[in-house]
């Protein structure tokens, strides 16, 4: 009896080993541009992240409620403006050495640093105002102002002070290919692969030895490298490549709460597209069920259906989506040709003219959305054609939406397709305020109107989210009205990952957030 | 035959400024395209301040300045780090991990290449397959390596395999874009010309060898269609490099390039410069080893030469 509980035990001790000691390969939609918390300016920069830090206080995946991982316990100081830290002890780096109050404030420190050129630390500079180490444990953190829940405020990834020479941080340091975090996983940037390897602490004890990132190259080459176990997960898996996988038995979709939608900019300040005659001309011989039928592959009232359309900036969950304004879901050529006949352009040979000139649209598209909707250009630019307006289609790559379209330097273009994706919050101030003093840093095509603006101020000024969701709701409103966007839809984002791999909850945005929990048994 | 110096001397030359004006004309071209180089490195969404990163990458005080201090950098062994490409992994051991895959790439690609120019030097290739060997030639290494790079894919899944990679690029970097027709074809016209020549016909009557009287003559030109083979092969390795995912300089700088990680790119350039330059220096040193044991033949009193 004792023999056969031994060799019983053996065999469950053996399972449990090559359980934890597994290592898992996964495709992502490109590699990360940096490991630096800093620098993060991509999707895959913010999951790969989540993986090597740990955040001061983060959102449960499951619950929503604040947690921390690395504070024993907290309290308001100063009257609101500052909040005490305890640390929790024996929490380690990658690097062996401890973590400290002093970390914590030499975090706060780099980001206050002027030297430190990060667009994530510019924003915390309007919140934190300093940090002051007491003891080993202990930071008090201060705010530039009363926080009435600080926690919310310092959702930071926490720096190791060893690993750094200074506060001033800037994003070619080594670090950003080899951090040092606290993180379950400590990460190192290669040239086709980032790879993760476990970091046993404290606070963390995950079960997998090994993540290795691979940039998603081809899509249908990545499920098929899923099917036959290649590879054991697809971060965002395109909807017309869904069905496939979801009829596999080892293979398993799952739900990724990305908040992204997808939207068509335009040039408001270019040619004919002026008129707001003419914008809306061109929302009405958008017809969006056609496209997602063709683009995604979605039938009209399809039951689970990945694409949801939407009538402003905000996923239809969100508590900021107008419900008052209705979606514009199929063209209405007749009213659109009205509307362009109000603005002046003239039907000539079945091409609009204005001045006498034909109108051409330059149409641009971020080339990575082809993946998720294959040939979305082409059939935007084929509807545009079809009702009469010349039109040039360009693809645009990553590099040139993050240095131009995001910066608003790319003003060729008429028409710009992308998407944006957000966590919690889903703010969107940056991509419709006028670009003046730090505002409107993400707005295309510089659009300005002093009514949009003032709505948004009235949101930054809110202080209740009653407040913060009738300003948002005005705004749905009135950009419905004034269309610097053409909204499109809300598209599911799914991730796949095979069978084995178990207890593999995704949090929203940063995805990794309950990576512990995660098992992997070959 | 007095100013035999001139020629070599002017490749020698080349060879020395090429490294230098290359790298230079990069910084330059940075200088040149719209808006200050430091937001193009890392744009204001990325980076705020650029004011400071201008300062941190020597990019405050002009091309010539940034140009100064790269290259003291790399003589005191630092070179830099990547901007943007692999953000903040030290340039040097990126170069020195790629230099050997480009490296063997082209060693191997240059073998049937050598090996076709000495058989067609020896009149081993008959005029026959021609035609095979131009429509060999005629199929573009983009075309060819695309069908290679499906084939790699089909066997070895989408992350391919680093040495299969190698091979097959090896394969279409010396057989397509007339690399191979080209040295068969070039070389056996330039030694079949020479054999024509009068006095190849009193050697042989002297019971000389045809090569030993040809070469020295076709010598310079055939060097020179070497080293033109040879730069076909190092800009063909970009091609080939960037379609088959060799982890190479090619490879490397295509990504630096469109990515404008400047901080990439002039190291790689100036080592494909060099590359190039030493082609340059080896025709040199062939066309000055031909020239010195030309004049240290006979003096057969001048009919005869």
């Amino acid at each position: 009896m004792a023999r056969r509980t031994a060799i019983l035990s053996a065999t469950l001790a053996l399972c449990a080993v090559i359980g934890t000691g597994s290592s898992l390969s996964y495709n992502e939609e490109n590699l990360p541009s940096t490991l630096n918390p800093l620098y993060a300016a991509s999707m895959s920069d913010f999951r790969s992240q989540e993986l090597v830090f740990d955040r001061l206080w983060f959102h449960d995946a499951v619950t929503n409620e604040l947690k921390t991982r690395i504070v024993q316990k907290w309290e308001v100081a100063d009257e609101g403006r500052a909040a005490k830290l305890t640390m929790m002890p024996g929490i380690k780096w990658h690097d062996g050495k401890t973590l400290s109050a002093k970390d914590v404030c030499f975090t706060v420190d780099a980001m206050l640093d002027p030297k430190t050129t990060s667009p994530v630390a510019a924003e915390y500079r309007q919140v934190l105002a300093g940090c002051e180490a007491q003891g080993n444990l202990v930071a008090k953190v201060k705010f530039t102002k009363a926080v009435h829940n600080p926690r919310e405020r310092l959702g930071f990834a926490v720096l190791p002070e060893a690993g750094f020479t200074s506060t001033a941080i800037s994003p070619d340091l080594d670090f950003a290919a080899h951090p040092i975090g606290t993180g379950p996983f400590k990460g190192s940037r290669g040239r086709r692969a980032v790879t993760f390897d476990v970091f046993q602490n404290e606070h963390h004890k995950p079960t997998i030895a090994q993540l290795r990132l691979n940039d998603a190259g081809d899509p249908t080459l990545a499920v098929r490298s899923i099917i036959s176990n290649g590879t054991q997960g697809i971060i965002a898996v395109p909807p017309l490549l869904r069905p496939e996988l979801s009829v596999s038995d080892d293979v398993a979709l799952k739900s990724y709460d990305l908040r992204s939608w997808w939207f068509i900019a335009v040039n408001t300040s270019k040619g004919p597209l002026k008129d707001k005659r003419v914008r809306e001309a061109l929302n009405l011989i958008i017809d969006r069920s056609e496209l997602r039928k063709l683009a995604i592959g979605t039938m009209t009232g399809d039951q689970n259906s990945p694409c949801e359309f939407i009538s402003g900036p905000f996923v239809q969950s969100s508590p900021y989506y107008n419900r008052a304004v209705p979606v514009v879901e199929r063209s209405d050529l007749k009213k659109a040709e009205s509307l362009l006949t109000a603005a002046g352009l003239v039907k000539t040979s079945g091409t609009w003219t204005s001045g006498g000139q034909p109108v051409n649209l330059n149409v641009g598209m971020l080339a990575s959305l082809n993946s998720e909707a294959e040939d979305l250009l082409s059939q935007i630019g084929n509807q545009l054609s079809a009702s009469g307006f010349k039109r040039i289609d360009q693809k645009i790559t990553q590099d040139e939406w993050n240095t131009r379209v995001k910066s608003g330097k790319a003003t060729e273009y008429d028409l710009v397709i992308g998407k944006w994706s957000f966590g919690l919050v889903e703010e969107v101030n940056d991509l419709f305020h006028t670009r003046t003093g730090g505002e409107g840093k993400m707005n295309i095509f510089n659009y300005s109107n002093a009514s949009v603006d003032k709505i948004l101020q009235e949101y930054e000024a809110a202080r209740t989210d009653t407040a913060a969701q009738d300003a948002y709701h005005r705004l749905h409103a009135s950009l419905a009205q004034e269309l610097p966007y053409l909204f499109l839809w809300k598209l599911d984002t799914r991730s796949a990952w095979r069978t084995e791999v178990r207890g593999n909850i995704i949090a929203p945005y940063y995805y990794f957030t309950e990576i512990d929990s995660w098992k992997y048994a070959r | 035959m007095k100013r035999w110096w001139l020629r070599p001397l002017v490749r020698f030359s080349a060879a020395v400024a090429l490294p230098v004006a290359v790298p230079f004309l990069c910084v330059l071209l940075l200088w040149a395209l719209p808006g200050d180089p430091a937001s193009i490195i890392c744009p204001p969404e990325t980076c705020s301040g650029t004011e400071e990163l201008a300062r941190r990458w020597q990019l405050d005080q002009g091309p010539l300045h940034y140009f100064t201090s790269w290259v003291s950098g790399v003589f005191q062994g630092d070179w830099g780090n990547s901007w943007r490409v692999m953000t903040g992994l030290a340039v040097r051991p990126i170069v020195e991990e790629s230099l050997p895959n480009t490296l063997a790439l082209l060693g191997l690609a240059a073998v049937p290449v050598l090996a076709g120019a000495m058989v067609a030097a020896l009149e081993m290739v008959k005029e026959r397959v021609d035609p095979f060997l131009q429509v060999l030639g005629a199929v573009p290494g983009v075309l060819l390596a695309l069908v290679a790079a499906a084939w790699q894919t089909l066997r070895y899944g989408p992350d391919g395999e680093p040495m299969a990679g190698l091979l097959l690029g090896a394969a279409v970097l010396g057989l397509a874009d007339g690399v191979l027709s080209g040295s068969i074809i070039g070389t056996r016209g330039l030694f079949s010309a020479e054999r024509k020549q009068r006095y190849t016909g009193v050697a042989i009557l002297r019971g000389e060898t045809v090569i030993s009287n040809t070469l020295p003559n076709v010598a310079p030109a055939f060097i020179g269609q070497l080293r033109a083979r040879g730069v076909q092969l190092l800009s063909g390795a970009v091609v080939i490099e960037v379609v088959l995912r060799v982890d190479g300089l090619g490879d490397l700088l295509w990504q630096a390039t469109l990515a404008q990680d400047f901080g990439l790119v002039m190291p790689v350039v100036t080592l494909f410069a060099l590359l190039s330059a030493s082609l340059l220096f080896v025709q040199a040193l062939g066309e000055v080893a031909v020239a010195l044991h030309v004049r240290r033949s006979p003096d057969l009193g001048g009919s005869a030469r």
